[in-house]
């Protein structure tokens, strides 16, 4: 039942393969941008908070398709030249994606005391060894089910960049699916596929979130 | 020396601190008492920069602490701290506490850092505890770690918001004792307490403040036998039952 599948499991995990590649550039690039976004959005300076406050509210509030044209059609005209759609997509998530972890971080940082961060101030360490610490570790470990959440819709999200012509999973399994008419197998398996890796992120996130509760440590 | 030359502070139209004036000299240990809300802990937050006043000024060892040009990061190194809910970092162990900021700060090795800190554990009495972390501590350990943790900057100034007053009656013995060993070996301290015993025994001058203004200040005996004003008389009365 399926025949399609297997004629064509090399193409299609190829695809997969460049899914996973650009989710790990996604998350790599989204939570490191996200950590600084963060601490952009709880920064008294009106400078920078204001700008990072715009981009994050102008994001989150455009959908992610029309971020990844954007970026497809715009990049070029920077550039001066036309881009790969991986760099293309992974710039657009990254974009995209660093709004959404910066939250997360934001809350992470305001569930830490002002004066925890006064103690780290009161032994002459720095704003910038402050965060790095003291501010980002407790908020990464105190945020991690919910980082690891959106780190599972990063990569159901990444199936989007086939819009600019990506060979990702789904991509692939049209291409299949065009020469084989095999819709519903492909897809099916696509989606079972998909269905697997998420649902272990979900376990782990339980896990965590469970250790976290167990212990309070945090 | 830390002077406090008029110093007031607003939070948005609310004024917490009133014109206050006070000079703390090498070696010498000021309680500070009062009823809650009358601007103890802001002062003392002011005295290494941690809250900005509007007014006024604040200078230590010669260093104005509003002059745009003072690098306050660098001022704090000699200003340690102790705050009333401990503020131990939560994620590290008691030594990673205590070895951060000489690492950090003052780029002393791992080695060095831990032979001091072990020290420092030693002689708050909870060398046993160093690999723990502070959620596996009472309170009053907790406490001993994060005087500790400030010592282990070499600071010249101690400055103590409340350090018993979130403590279990039978722990609060344990914080006082390292406290009243500081004092006598000659740190310069500032300590916003309700602990009239510790007062007696090592202060130098007790100051005691409401609604944002020093009311009474004086040496221990003047202070508790012959308050002068009526609120302190109140307070006292209060507190020392």
């Amino acid at each position: 039942m399926f025949d399609a599948v297997i004629r064509n499991f090399g193409f299609l995990m190829g695809g997969f393969g460049v899914t996973l590649q650009l989710t790990a550039c996604a998350l790599a690039g989204g939570i490191t941008l996200g950590m600084i976004v963060g601490l952009g959005r709880i920064a008294r300076n009106k400078w920078i908070y204001q700008p990072v406050t715009l981009y994050v509210n102008f994001i989150r509030n455009i959908p992610l398709i029309l971020v990844i044209f954007w970026f497809y059609f715009v990049m070029p005209i920077i550039a001066g030249r036309p881009l790969n759609p991986f760099i293309s997509a992974v710039i657009s998530f990254i974009v995209f994606e660093a709004t959404y972890f910066g939250e997360i971080f934001r809350a992470g940082y305001q569930s830490i005391s002002v004066d925890l961060i006064h103690a780290a101030y009161s032994t002459g360490l720095t704003y910038s060894q402050t965060a790095r610490y003291i501010l980002i570790p407790i908020a990464f470990r105190r945020m991690l089910p919910s980082l690891i959440t959106q780190s599972i819709i990063t990569f159901q999200d990444t199936s989007l960049a086939f819009v600019i012509g990506l060979q990702e999973f789904v991509r692939r399994a049209s291409i299949v699916d065009n020469l084989e008419v095999r819709s519903i197998q492909l897809y099916g398996f696509v989606g079972i596929v998909f269905f697997i890796f998420c649902f272990i992120g979900s376990k782990i996130s339980l896990h965590f979130e469970e250790k976290g509760r167990r212990t309070g440590v945090l | 020396m830390i002077e406090i030359k008029n110093v007031s502070k607003w939070f948005g139209d609310f004024q917490v601190l009133k014109d206050i004036n006070e000079t703390i000299k090498k070696g010498a240990t000021v309680v500070i008492c009062g009823p809650s809300g009358s601007g103890k802990s802001t002062l003392l937050r002011c005295i290494n920069g941690l809250e900005p006043y509007q007014k006024g000024e604040i200078i230590v060892d010669g260093i104005s602490l509003s002059d745009p040009k003072t690098n306050l990061y660098k001022l704090r190194q000699k200003i340690g701290m102790v705050f009333q809910r401990f503020e131990l970092y939560p994620h590290m162990t008691v030594l990673k506490n205590i070895t951060l900021a000489p690492m950090k700060v003052l780029k002393k090795s791992k080695k060095e850092a831990e032979k001091k800190a072990m020290e420092l554990l030693e002689r708050v009495g909870i060398p046993d505890k160093a690999n723990e972390y502070p959620a596996n501590l009472s309170g009053g350990q907790q406490q001993r770690v994060a005087i500790a943790r400030s010592l282990a900057m070499e600071p010249e100034y101690m400055l103590f918001d409340e350090p018993t007053s979130a403590l279990d009656p039978e722990m609060i013995n344990e914080v006082l004792e390292v406290m009243i060993d500081l004092a006598k070996e000659g740190m310069t301290m500032v300590v916003v307490t309700h602990e009239m015993g510790f007062a007696r025994e090592v202060a130098d001058e007790i100051i005691f403040m409401d609604e944002g203004q020093i009311v009474e200040r004086g040496t221990d005996e003047e202070f508790f036998t012959n308050p002068k004003h009526e609120r302190t008389k109140l307070f006292l009365s209060q507190i020392l039952v």
